[in-house]
């Protein structure tokens, strides 16, 4: 059969082109109250209190400036030098990265392991899923200051429940190689639970058939969850990753009630840093270099990591 | 997502159970509820202590850190109860978060719904604008917002402390808004374009009554975030009586600092509404803020 | 006066050009049908008409008046979408009364309009209900109802009753008939399901590829296809398509003979421009093909498939050019795949498409038919074989 013939009609070859007509002013009308109502409110303040603040970060970084009158003393990337000489700020990224660390091989898997224990359908665990989820709604200072009350020397839960075993426990936020530690203790407590939520959301969304499947095909407990729930959960793992390094990296918070940086600056984060080194000390160009930096880890990682990592979720 | 408390089958459950034998059985069950009671026992007890603590004397704090109180004082909790600092500062918190959670919901939902229906020079590039603040966290920018928000002359006010809030919550609001929008069937808008619907009426009698799962969502996760929110503040206000409740119980924990007892017994009164509120909401919260995450 | 009247209409997507030049006219309470395959932009060109997309060129006049630059609630329509379209969180009661509160009427015109649409369809009793409580029957009804309190002079309707079951459907179709009839309102409506366009439309408008291939009423399409296209997809199963030569032209018609198949077959139309010698098409509808070899010619072939339907049987023939002739049997029909039969052509009924697939005009020998009878069913009551 010969294909179908289309039969030309009147207008076949005028012009598709606009004629301005309905250009000038579109059908849908208000689309220009619309944009100039809808859009302002978010664009202004976006723009006033987050991409200028940082933009003057950059500006102000370059100066040795108190924050009073203009910005004069011109300094050049002095800043940045001193900044990265200071071995505090070292010891603050260095924690930063173990904190990162932390929350990949310990908060990570633990928050895994719990996900697949409160998937089991038992009595309960809809309760347990409830309070493990609970520290994560608290604010991260009360958090700090309940450890504190946990870790303290003299009235502390952890001194007593040493001495129930028949130990003295250092007090641990006093003590230098210890207190990061410490806090990272109290980071995994609080964090877990969102992770576990996270993954327990993935987990459902694997569909069980695939196990039913699998099974038949002979594959045992372990070898199911190692070649079906773990590759199903990549995504979920990476998007986890995502969060605790974001998180990570603004970690302040919960230090402040906990040791506020110290002993001897040892527990220090880039925020904490530039908290106690930028803004109480009223160091706006310094301060503002911390924060650059800050937000060129932070970009350059989301980006990399979202463009990389992530691409395919 | 909104599931995400409901019980659900696992790989092990899933498992036909007369495969197993009833010994096997017992013992899963035996190491389930052991390992989420040990967790459990992590998560609660230092929350449960510091509730008890807040009963007791500083003395017995000391010898009996674990155990119920010998004699509960119920002075320690009622003298913070009976002070108007207690109050004003869950007060200021209350303020703070509903503006805040109010100015983000409207904000975001009116720049979304322009990124969701239609198209203009730019939209694009605008949106990935907003998308940018997804990126990094306020504290990048905590010295030049206290200069501006020092020059803009509101330093010290609410609205100093929520337009900031509001700004670096709009990343996410917009992007949760947008997702939802766009999944609103087209044939909506147009029937409501011939009804002779603009689009402000379109958005308002159409798309936000449409919309009150995306809207809790989104009014949680900022209302929550602002909530527990304490370096903005920490910067931005400078008078006692403004403060939120984390900043007011670090004052507090600072004028106390030896009185461990009355600390606990302040600690437990103001995350309590916290709590309170949690478990009354659950659903709603562990989803929105479980959703919000995983779609921002 | 609601007239609806396209003007050189078309319609780009930036470079895609979607509506390549429409030219129409919709009379005054006619029930026109937009009809073709997929993606041929029907829904693109009533949605124009509603205002929903804006027109790239041309001019469109509903009622005498230019509306390309007015909003939809000006123009005077109401439509009805595939997927109803409903507002969710609004009562029925409400889904009707929008469009009037939005356009200031009082509350007591709202209330009389929207009970009196209620009555007309019936769904008095679920004018409290939310759309999800609603079958989707009577959420069809519901958005036809909306459409019906506006009071428009155009109805635009787009693929209505394709979410509906085969049943509904039917019910639905024959309310709508009565529905247009009672409103005298013009009524443009698109489908693709062929027995809507044929039993509902005053005209039908058959749309390929963003062109009109034709314009007119059912039975007017289903005699005299303009061509290929309009033949092919008017008519169900399908017409069938032959290769053929022209082998001569004189004053019974155009004489062909099938390639590779052999048979010569005369058709009853003016010769055109064609000649002995030149390639053509002869089409054949499955109807008027005869299983017991009546007719004015013969093709043979064996029975690949039987389909049988029980008031009819539809047999795929393959031919000698090893395509497949389809056949419409009588529901007793006997034949059986394998079967070697000889096909009867009412060559009355042939058509002869010319090179561009263009159909030859009807000739001498073909009298303009009344509607409602077919030269078949005059050929069946005719006794004796003719000679091929
Ligand atoms: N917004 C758009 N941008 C680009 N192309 C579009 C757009 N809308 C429709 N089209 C194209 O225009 C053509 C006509 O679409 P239309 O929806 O009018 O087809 P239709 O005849 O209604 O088909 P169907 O029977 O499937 O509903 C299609 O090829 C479609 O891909
Ligand atoms: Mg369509």
């Amino acid at each position: 059969m010969s294909s179908l013939h289309s039969v030309p009609t009147t207008a076949a070859a005028a012009p598709t082109r606009s004629r301005g007509g309905a250009r000038r002013k579109g059908l849908r009308r208000g689309v220009w109250p619309v944009l100039v109502l809808f859009l302002p409110p978010a664009f202004l303040l976006f723009t006033i209190f987050v991409v200028l603040p940082i933009g003057e970060a950059a500006w102000y970084s370059l100066y040795d400036w108190s924050g009073y009158g203009a910005p004069e003393v011109f300094v050049g990337l002095r800043n940045y030098e001193l900044l990265f000489r200071n071995p505090v700020f070292l010891t603050a990224l260095k924690n930063n990265l173990l904190i990162i660390a932390v929350s990949a091989l310990v908060q990570l898997p633990l928050a895994l392991w719990l996900a697949t224990l409160v998937s089991h359908r038992i009595p309960g665990v809809v309760a347990f899923r409830l309070v493990f989820f609970l520290p994560y709604v608290l604010a991260d200072v009360a958090a700090g200051l309940i450890w504190r009350f946990v870790y303290d020397g003299d009235y502390g839960l952890l001194p007593a429940l040493a001495s129930l075993v028949g130990m003295t426990a250092p007090y641990v936020l006093a003590d230098r190689d210890l207190a990061i530690y410490a806090v990272l203790a109290v980071v995994v407590w609080k964090y877990f639970g969102f992770h576990m939520m996270l993954f327990i959301a993935g987990l459902q969304a694997i569909d069980r058939e695939i196990y039913e499947a699998a099974e038949i095909d002979g594959a045992s407990r372990l070898q199911r969850f190692r070649r079906i729930t773990l590759p199903l959960l990549a995504p979920t793992i990476r998007l986890s990753v995502f969060f605790s390094v974001i998180g990570s990296l603004q970690l302040f918070d919960m230090i402040m009630p906990l040791t506020a940086g110290g002993p001897s600056n040892s527990s220090q984060t880039m925020v904490t840093f530039l908290y106690s080194f930028g803004i109480t000390r009223m160091k706006i160009g310094f301060g503002s270099a911390v924060g650059v930096v800050l937000f060129c880890i932070c970009v350059t990682f989301a980006f990399f990591y979202r463009r990389g990592v992530m691409r395919h979720d | 997502m909104t599931d995400a408390a409901q019980p659900l089958g696992t790989p092990a459950s899933r498992r036909p159970a007369r495969r197993r034998g009833p010994r096997r059985d017992g013992l899963l069950t035996l190491y389930l509820y052991g390992a989420m009671i040990l967790v459990a026992c992590i998560v609660l007890v230092p929350l449960l202590t510091t509730a008890l603590g807040g009963f007791k004397t500083l003395g017995e704090l000391r010898t009996n850190p674990f155990g119920l109180p010998q004699e509960w004082i119920w002075s320690n909790y009622w003298d913070i109860l009976t002070t108007e600092r207690y109050w004003r500062m869950l007060g200021n918190s209350l303020v703070i978060s509903s503006l805040t959670a109010f100015l983000t919901l409207a904000a975001g939902s009116m720049a979304a719904f322009t990124f969701a229906h239609l198209r203009f020079f730019g939209s694009g590039a605008l949106l990935n604008y907003f998308l940018l603040g997804l990126m990094f966290p306020a504290a990048t920018a905590v010295l030049p917002l206290f200069i501006r928000i020092r020059d803009l002359g509101l330093l010290d006010t609410y609205l100093g402390v929520v337009l900031p809030q509001v700004a670096f919550g709009l990343g996410m609001s917009i992007l949760l808004f947008r997702n939802f929008f766009r999944n609103v069937p087209k044939d909506l808008l147009d029937a409501a374009l011939v009804d002779g619907c603009g689009y402000v009426r379109y958005f308002w009698h159409i798309t936000l009554p449409l919309s009150r799962p995306i809207l809790a969502t989104v009014g949680i996760v900022s209302f929550v975030n602002s909530w527990n929110n304490y370096i903005l503040p920490l910067i931005l206000l400078n008078t006692e009586t403004k403060y939120p409740w984390p900043l007011g119980m670090m004052i507090y924990r600072g004028e106390f600092s030896t009185d461990w007892h009355l600390v606990l017994a302040f600690v437990t009164l103001t995350i309590l509404p916290t709590i309170i509120v949690f478990f009354a909401a659950q659903k709603h919260i562990v989803a929105g803020l479980t959703a919000g995450a995983v779609k921002g | 006066m609601a007239e609806v009247t396209l003007h050189g209409v078309h319609k780009s997507y930036g470079e895609l050009s979607v509506i390549k030049g429409v030219d129409l006219h919709v009379r005054d309470h006619e029930f026109m049908v937009f009809v073709g395959p997929s993606g041929c932009g029907k829904s693109t060109l009533l949605r124009m008409i509603a205002g929903l997309e804006e027109i790239t060129d041309g001019e469109l006049r509903i009622g005498g008046q230019v509306v390309n630059d007015l909003p939809p609630a000006q123009r005077g329509i109401a439509m009805v979408f595939q997927s109803y379209a409903l507002y969710p969180h609004m009562t029925v009661y409400e889904n009707m009364a929008f469009g009037l509160q939005l356009a200031k009427y009082p509350r007591d015109e709202i209330d009389r309009r929207v009970r009196n649409a209620g009555r007309i369809l019936q769904i008095e009793h679920l004018l409290d209900r939310k759309p999800k409580a609603l079958s989707g029957g009577q959420r069809q009804r519901v958005a036809i109802g909306r459409a019906i309190v506006r009071e428009p002079k155009v109805f635009l309707f787009d693929e209505p009753l394709s979410n509906l079951d085969a049943a509904l459907r039917i019910a639905t179709r024959v309310e709508i008939a009565n529905l247009h009839r009672d409103l005298k309102a013009t009524l443009i409506y698109v489908t693709h399901d062929q027995v809507e366009a044929m039993t509902l439309a005053d005209r039908i408008v058959v749309l390929n590829g963003g062109v009109i291939e034709q314009v007119g009423a059912p039975l007017e399409l289903y005699h005299h296809p303009r061509n290929l296209f309009v033949a092919g997809f008017i008519g169900s199963p399908r017409m069938n398509f032959v290769e053929a030569t022209v082998s001569g032209t004189g004053e019974a018609g155009v004489t062909v003979v099938l390639r590779e198949v052999g048979t010569e077959i005369t058709v009853p139309c003016a010769p055109g421009g064609v000649r002995p010698g030149d390639p053509v098409t002869f089409g054949i509808r499955p109807e008027h093909l005869a299983e017991d070899g009546t007719g004015a010619a013969r093709i043979g072939g064996e029975v690949q498939v039987v389909e049988r339907l029980g008031s009819e049987t539809f047999l795929y023939v393959r031919m000698a050019n090893g395509e497949l002739l389809v056949v419409k049997a009588a529901g007793a029909s006997r034949a059986r795949p394998g079967d070697r039969i000889s096909v009867g052509v009412l060559a009355d009924d042939g058509f002869v498409f010319d090179g561009d697939g263009l159909a030859l005009p009807a000739g001498p020998g073909r009298a303009p038919r009344e509607l409602g009878t077919t030269r078949h069913e005059e050929m069946r009551g005719r006794p004796g074989p003719l000679l091929s």
